[in-house]
């Protein structure tokens, strides 16, 4: 999506601006006619986000609007289908997650000339009666049908949409015989059939896709792996794979493989029929393996997730001998300790993330860490790091790890539930570029708190469970880039110190157990979030001053009283109501 | 002013706005027909038509460039943009890549 000019952002802002400012242009037929599609595209999306766009403003843009998405807008229903079904040139639709969409209430997009791409995935209320309103568009290529209502019958009519390329089929009950029937789609590059009833016999269909090549077919009872020769993307996460298919080709060039989860018998099986050096994403985690040779040869690797497998250090040296190419390493939840990180070090030139969380490591992997040269984000939560190393000898001398950390362009730091005190923090305070900091101990104190405000580049603080007093959090000075501030389980605060805090520095947005989201004040003056407001709390913002920030104890007097007491209320003195609602006047002050 | 700092925009309807070409060149567009090198019209007349553009808004596309350019220097006003004329100056802006 390229980004609009100045203007024409000023434009859109100007003709969403309220329903009044609607009314002005959208009369202007000949202008909507010829508004060239990226923005009509750009002033519809506005509209969707204010929930100002309604079926009958639809219809406005039936001659320049071709790409809209509705995705998970729930009020979405038949009406506005039945102003869709007459956009003359939409090329791509997305009603995902749109629940009052029924079979029926696809009819009008039936016979439609332009349309490719069509999203009707999480309508639960689509079934088998509504693919016959499909069949019609023959220019449909991408189709995203996964949990719907469908059954293996309706999934077989799809058959006659000879131009797919794109299906989606995850979570249907899609049976062997039902994808045999879909054989005839002889443009299947993508095919997901994640949770589905396919089965081994299932697999030899698949083979006679000639261009298939991203296959899904997680969670289903599968266990023949898959090898041909088009196949790049493969995903078998959780199934019980036994052996290979088969198939008289040359071998894949799979660029992405997806395991997690799975069993197997001999992992040998899985790998051997492969060429291994194109692979360039491997998901392994939570799989029973335990030896690592099969990594050898994987060169081109670059994402590698073996969290939750029996890896340890004595298969370090297998990871770094692949190590050149890597990015992301996924390593937590391992036996890896420090001196397997030490084996790594120097042999990963491109890593930028790295999760060692839930292992054995200690403040000597941390040292090892600053001979990866590229590491953006690291994640060491829930280990036994302390922060400093003792030096040998007298028990006097320390050495903060964190130190090390200073050499890298690190933006993101997760220590989470390790061992550091205040003290050990110091390091951190010179981290120029960190964007991103976690920490979530029980031993650190308004120290550490005070230390972080010189970080220059904080964006988002998550400070968690500490012991946080309210005159720590009052004299606490946020960098001027901080966004974000979680202080959840801070057990100490009190809410009149929260509140004061948000109040001195209202673009920070806080988070915290006693008091309902405060948004920073960027936000609010944008309106509430479109995904969050419904009708009902539409109606209430309107009757209410819009930064009224509504405290937990708080409950709506229209839900306290019924109709008849309300209106003997209306006579009663103001000071009765108020007794009820002291914390509303006091949060209605600031 | 002299006559080298100026460009005439020329709308549809014949209108024509002399303004800074300091103004002008927030225009992309603009910017390109006035730069580029070769003979064209506009470089060497220091005039650009807009065929496509009425008058009604490429005043306000005029407007906008001086504002933009106390913006840019750090002056925080408004840009009032009425919301009738919003469609077609959003299509000029588009077009001049402003």
């Amino acid at each position: 999506m390229e980004m609009e000019s100045q203007l024409v952002q000023l434009c859109i802002d100007s003709a969403c601006s309220s329903r009044e400012s609607i009314k002005r242009w959208r009369m202007q037929r000949r202008s909507l006619e010829r508004l060239p599609p990226q923005l009509a595209g750009a002033l519809v999306r506005r509209l969707i986000q204010r929930h100002l766009l309604s079926p009958s403003l639809l219809e406005v843009f039936k001659y320049c609007v071709e790409e809209m998405d509705l995705r998970d807008e729930t009020y979405v229903d038949a009406e506005w289908m039945a102003y869709l079904g007459g956009f003359r040139y939409l090329r791509c639709l997305n009603i995902a997650g749109c629940q009052r969409i029924t079979s029926s209430a696809i009819w009008p997009l039936s016979g439609m000339s332009h349309l490719k791409e069509l999203d009707l995935s999480r309508c639960v209320k689509f079934n088998d009666s509504g693919i016959r309103h499909l069949l019609s568009i023959s220019t449909l290529e991408k189709l995203y049908l996964s949990e719907t209502r469908l059954t293996a019958a309706g999934v077989s009519l799809l058959a006659s949409l000879s131009n797919l390329s794109f299906l989606d089929l995850g979570g249907l009950p899609v049976t062997d015989q039902a994808l045999g029937s879909l054989q005839v789609l002889s443009k299947l590059q993508y095919l997901d059939l994640w949770g589905s009833k396919v089965s081994d016999n299932g697999v030899a269909v698949l083979e006679k896709f000639p261009q298939l090549c991203h296959l899904n077919l997680a969670w289903t009872s599968v266990s023949l792996l898959p090898n041909f020769t088009s196949l790049e993307y493969l995903n078998m996460s959780n199934c019980n794979i036994n052996s290979v298919f088969q198939y008289h080709g040359d071998k894949p060039c799979l660029v992405e493989l997806r395991i997690a989860g799975i069993t197997f018998a001999n992992e040998a099986v899985i790998f051997e029929n492969i060429e291994k050096h194109f692979l360039s994403l491997l998901d392994a985690s939570k799989s029973p393996f335990s030896r690592f040779g099969f990594l050898s040869f994987m060169v081109g690797l670059e994402y590698l997730d073996l969290s939750s497998t029996g890896l340890g250090d004595e298969s370090m040296e297998q990871i770094a001998i692949i190590g050149t190419n890597l990015r992301d390493l996924n390593l937590s939840n391992t036996r890896v300790s420090s001196a397997g990180v030490r084996i790594l070090a120097g042999c990963v030139p491109n890593l930028k993330n790295l999760s060692l969380s839930h292992t054995a490591i200690d403040d000597f992997a941390i040292c090892f860490l600053s001979m990866m040269p590229a590491l953006k984000a690291i994640d060491l939560s829930h280990t036994s790091i302390k922060g400093f190393i003792q030096k040998e000898g007298d028990g006097s001398d320390q050495i903060f790890s964190l130190t090390t950390l200073q050499v890298q362009p690190l933006e993101k730091l997760n220590l989470e539930s390790t061992l550091i005190e205040d003290d050990s923090l110091v390091p951190l305070a010179k981290l120029h570029g960190l964007s991103q900091l976690s920490l979530r101990n029980g031993s650190l104190t308004d120290i550490s708190l005070h230390l972080l405000s010189s970080l220059p580049d904080l964006k988002t603080l998550s400070f968690r469970d500490i012991v946080l007093t309210n005159a720590g959090l009052n004299s606490f000075k946020p960098p001027e880039t901080l966004e974000v501030l979680d202080i959840r389980g801070c057990w100490l605060l009190t809410v009149e110190a929260i509140l004061s805090f948000h109040k001195r520095h209202p673009r920070v947005e806080v988070r915290h157990e006693l008091i309902p989201a405060l948004p920073s004040e960027n936000d609010s003056s944008m309106h509430a979030s479109p995904s969050r407001v419904t009708l009902k709390s539409k109606q209430v913002i309107g009757q209410t001053p819009e930064n009224l920030h509504l405290s937990p104890a708080f409950i709506d007097q229209r839900l306290k009283y019924d109709r008849e007491k309300l209106l003997a209320l209306r006579y009663s003195s103001l000071s009765l109501i108020l007794k009820d609602g002291g914390n509303i006047s006091e949060m209605l002050l600031q | 002013m002299r006559k080298e700092d100026t460009v005439k925009l020329i709308s549809a309807e014949g209108f024509e706005f002399v303004i800074d070409k300091r103004a002008a060149m927030v225009s992309q567009t603009i910017r390109n027909m006035l730069t580029s090198p070769g003979s064209f019209a506009e470089t060497q007349l220091g005039e650009v038509r807009f065929p496509e553009i009425s008058t009604t808004i490429l005043e306000k596309i005029c407007q906008y460039f001086y504002w933009s350019l106390q913006y840019a220097s750090g002056k925080e006003t408004e840009f009032h943009i009425e919301p009738e004329l919003t469609l077609e100056l959003m299509m000029a802006a588009n077009y001049l890549h402003t």
